[in-house]
């Protein structure tokens, strides 16, 4: 076991990679990544200079149009974005040493594992960290204090409205990293998270 | 970022869809003060180091045991309180900004900072804040006070005419003045303009007289009178003249208030050219001229009912061409002159000529010349016979003029302080001024706060008598105590901790803002003997006479010029949508600038309520 992964040191000990694809479709198999954004949490801060965004160049499927609408990613842009092999290099030497922070992990992650297998990289099962669970934890939390508390949403939208952050409507990669980046702080103020167990 | 990684960091803001949604740290700053006086390479400066914090409510952001602190806040989303020795000063909001004065001086902070609610911050380090106080606009936020800030709000959003109508009146001066000699006839003067190509033309006469194509029409031609007329028979001496140096603007008020379209300028005593109105013209403010012409000339006061309208449109035209809300006041409260001259003539007319002199008076804001946009009406009349006849006369007199205001949509007073009510001999008015001054019960406040800014409009009976009257007041503590006392009942609706009250959705500019201004300027300007009603005088000459500081003048005319623009720019806006005007603003239709210039305005204000409470121990009266 790596340091970094011991769950007993300060959540803010460690660099937390808030990460958001946006994809041709909901298939991990068949569909593909089209763009990446990633922003970081050091030492309990956002990092917004240190932010990444990047479109993905990948063979086979294009979107949806469906998908199209809800992202506005057309087939053209991607032609002269970095291949998917490079992007991936990218992020995982990113989230190697960190903890990964997705709002809905499961499907992003399984998105990432594809792209993996299909570029012939190792995956690098970095711990995770997802939003959506933090606020079934807080739900918990307040049930106990009052019993039938108002549901808190699960959406990114929803999630932030009804913890006083700012609305959020973008379904862009870069925007919906750093609003899970923020809803991720202001979670871990509410349930009063002092070591990285507290958060997994 | 890594320079070899295959990944283009700052391409996300640029794809970043969403428009509207001020997600992106740069959008958000860029419209919030002073981040909105920044170039976009110094926004991506701010773009490659901001951090963004959460704070958990109660938690001390800064703390004034802090050795130093290193960087900006900005408050993305919550309240945060600033507090020392456990008193509460302020409360900050969405938008604006924290940390400055230590990050500036390299000292402690001078006061804690902590999280009222939960907060969402940005932060930007010391090393790009530095970079960023080279812009002088940038700079200029965090060094200046509340003065400098609201002087600065005025002069914002700079439009086409700003610089124009401040520019001098001999910019317009094109060719020199064309003169003739005393014994010249009118057909010789004919000749000399029609050579030049002039409208008007100067006589060599001692003070110069001044004869124009109007003058020609009117005096020569219309009475069948001969060419060979001499000049003399058809001139205007003396003729008003202005210096040279002085401000379109000026020129503009000149010209209305005297209603003259010609305008010799002199300089160093030497006519240097004539500037006419439609010069004057050319430079766009052609309507002032139109509406006042169409009001002289209105054959009965009915035609007068679309007043209001072109009323609106001239005042929204004038302030889109950059004067202020005080300027606009002004001309507008000479083409309401007009008006109230046109009504009462019309009235005369039909009941046959007065008995006696007498004068119409406006009062209220009217008489202060500070009313901007239609409001109620506000007049009295005063005549000098104490007979019956007299009496019946004028009370048909002013029953007539306020039923035609009616008309042309000026609306009855509400207090009913209107000529069909208030219509005195002037020996009455005068013991009734007295009284009011000797014996200040509330109705006396109530009167002395409504008729002292009074003016005549029409009329030819001196009112000098009640002018007097006022000007005894000036020494009769007892009574500016009550007044003063009667002004501080309006409030600015602050919180105790700069917050505002807000009452039905809205802040009521007049009641919070205006009517205090006006009424701490009446009592530090009768106290000086001040003849003026405007405001902005009676706080010069209080000032002039060592009765409030400069600053405290000055702050208070800043925030009054400053509230009067605001409310101006929220009626005009009101109108074009088609909703009543109001005095009334609401909160969430003021962008964070705007708060933070009215809270200055209503800190202002509250500071000198303190110190005119004190001057006259006014709360204990009161």
């Amino acid at each position: 076991m790596r340091w970094w992964t011991d769950r007993r040191q300060p959540w803010d000990g460690v660099t937390f990679w808030a990460l958001d694809l946006e994809t041709t479709g909901l298939d991990p198999q068949h569909d593909r990544i089209l763009s990446v954004g990633m922003v970081p949490v050091r030492e309990g801060l956002i990092r917004w200079g240190d932010r990444h965004y990047t479109l993905v160049r990948s063979p086979g499927k294009t979107s949806e149009s469906g998908a199209l609408g809800v992202h506005q990613i057309l087939p053209g842009d991607t032609a002269s974005a970095p291949k998917e092999e490079e992007v991936l290099t990218f992020v995982f030497d990113r989230i190697d040493n960190a903890v990964l922070l997705v709002h809905h992990a499961p499907i992003d992650i399984r998105f990432l594992r594809a792209a993996a297998r299909r570029v012939h990289h190792r995956w690098p099962a970095p711990r995770v960290v997802d939003t959506v669970r933090l606020l079934g934890r807080l739900e918990l939390r307040m049930e106990r204090l009052e019993p039938y508390p108002p549901a808190l949403p699960r959406g990114l939208d929803g999630a932030r409205k009804a913890l006083g952050l700012p609305g959020h409507c973008a379904h862009h990669a870069l925007a919906d990293a750093l609003a899970t980046a923020e809803l991720f702080l202001a979670l871990r103020n509410r349930l009063d998270a002092r070591t990285l167990s507290d958060l997994t | 970022m890594h320079e070899d990684s295959p990944i283009d960091h700052s391409a996300g803001v640029e794809n970043a869809p969403g428009n509207g949604v001020p997600l992106d740290p740069e959008d958000f700053l860029r419209v919030h003060p002073p981040f909105d006086r920044l170039g976009r390479s110094a926004m991506d400066v701010i773009g490659r180091t901001l951090e963004i914090d959460f704070a958990g409510r109660n938690s001390t952001i800064l703390s004034r045991s802090d050795p130093v602190n290193d960087r900006l806040f900005v408050i993305r989303r919550g309240v945060v309180r600033l507090e020392a020795e456990k008193r509460r000063l302020e409360l900050l909001e969405e938008g604006e900004c924290f940390g400055f004065p230590s990050l500036i001086s390299g000292c402690s902070p001078t006061v804690d900072v902590i999280a009222e609610e939960e907060c969402l911050l940005y932060r930007i380090p010391k090393t790009t804040f530095d970079d960023l106080m080279d812009e002088p606009a940038f700079a200029a936020f965090f060094v200046d006070g509340i003065q400098q800030r609201l002087r600065r709000a005025l002069r914002t959003e700079p439009t086409l005419m700003t610089a124009d109508l401040a520019s001098p009146a001999r910019d317009l001066c094109d060719h020199p003045p064309v003169s003739v000699t005393p014994d010249a006839t009118v057909a010789e003067a004919a000749r000399v303009m029609s050579t030049a190509g002039v409208s008007s033309v100067l006589v060599d006469t001692e003070p110069p007289a001044i004869l124009t194509d109007r003058d020609l029409r009117n005096r020569v031609l219309a009475r069948g009178l001969p060419s060979t007329t001499p000049v003399s028979k058809a001139w205007s001496r003396p003729v008003h003249t202005l210096d040279a140096s002085a401000s379109l603007y000026a020129m503009l008020v000149f010209m209305l208030e005297r209603r003259v379209h010609h305008v010799p300028l002199v300089e160093d005593g030497e006519v240097v050219g004539v500037v006419t109105d439609t010069d004057l013209l050319r430079e766009h403010l052609t309507s002032p001229f139109h509406v006042l012409r169409s009001i002289d000339r209105s054959a009965s006061p009915e035609l007068l009912v679309n007043y209001a309208n072109r009323l609106t449109g001239l005042v929204d035209g004038m302030v889109v061409s950059g004067l202020d809300a005080i300027q606009v006041a002004r001309i507008v409260s000479t083409l309401n002159d007009a008006v109230m001259a046109r009504v009462a003539r019309a009235a005369e007319e039909d009941l046959g000529p007065p008995p006696c002199r007498y004068a119409l008076m406006v009062h209220g804001s009217e008489g202060r010349r500070e009313q901007t946009l239609l409001t109620d009406q506000d007049n009295a009349l005063v005549y000098l016979d104490e007979t019956e006849e007299a009496g019946a006369y004028f009370t048909e007199l002013g029953k007539r003029i306020v039923g035609a205001l009616v008309q042309a949509s000026f609306p009855r007073c509400a207090g009913g302080f209107m000529a069909d009510a208030w219509c005195k001999p002037l020996a009455e008015w005068r013991s009734t001024f007295a009284k009011w001054v000797t014996e200040p019960e509330p109705e006396a406040l109530l009167g002395a706060a409504n008729f002292f800014d009074f003016r005549r409009v029409w009329g030819t009976l001196s009112l000098d008598p009640l002018d007097d009257v006022i000007a005894g007041a000036a020494d009769n503590r007892i009574f500016l105590a009550h007044l003063a006392a009667g002004g501080l009942r309006f409030r600015p609706p602050l919180g105790l901790f700069r917050t505002f009250k807000d009452e039905d959705g809205g802040i009521d500019l007049k009641k919070g803002g205006i009517l205090p201004i006006v009424a701490i300027a009446r009592v530090v300007g009768l106290e000086a003997g001040c003849r003026s009603r405007r405001s902005l005088d009676r706080l010069d000459a209080a000032h002039d006479a060592g009765i409030i500081s400069g600053d405290g003048a000055e702050g208070l005319s800043e925030a009054f010029r400053y509230l009067h623009r605001l409310r101006l720019e929220n009626q005009l806006n009101a109108h074009r949508a088609g909703r009543p005007i109001s005095n009334t603003i609401p909160l969430e239709e003021l962008v964070s600038l705007e708060r933070r210039h009215l809270k200055d305005s209503f800190a202002q204000i509250r500071e000198i309520q303190e110190w005119l409470a004190q001057r006259f121990d006014a709360d204990r009266l009161g």
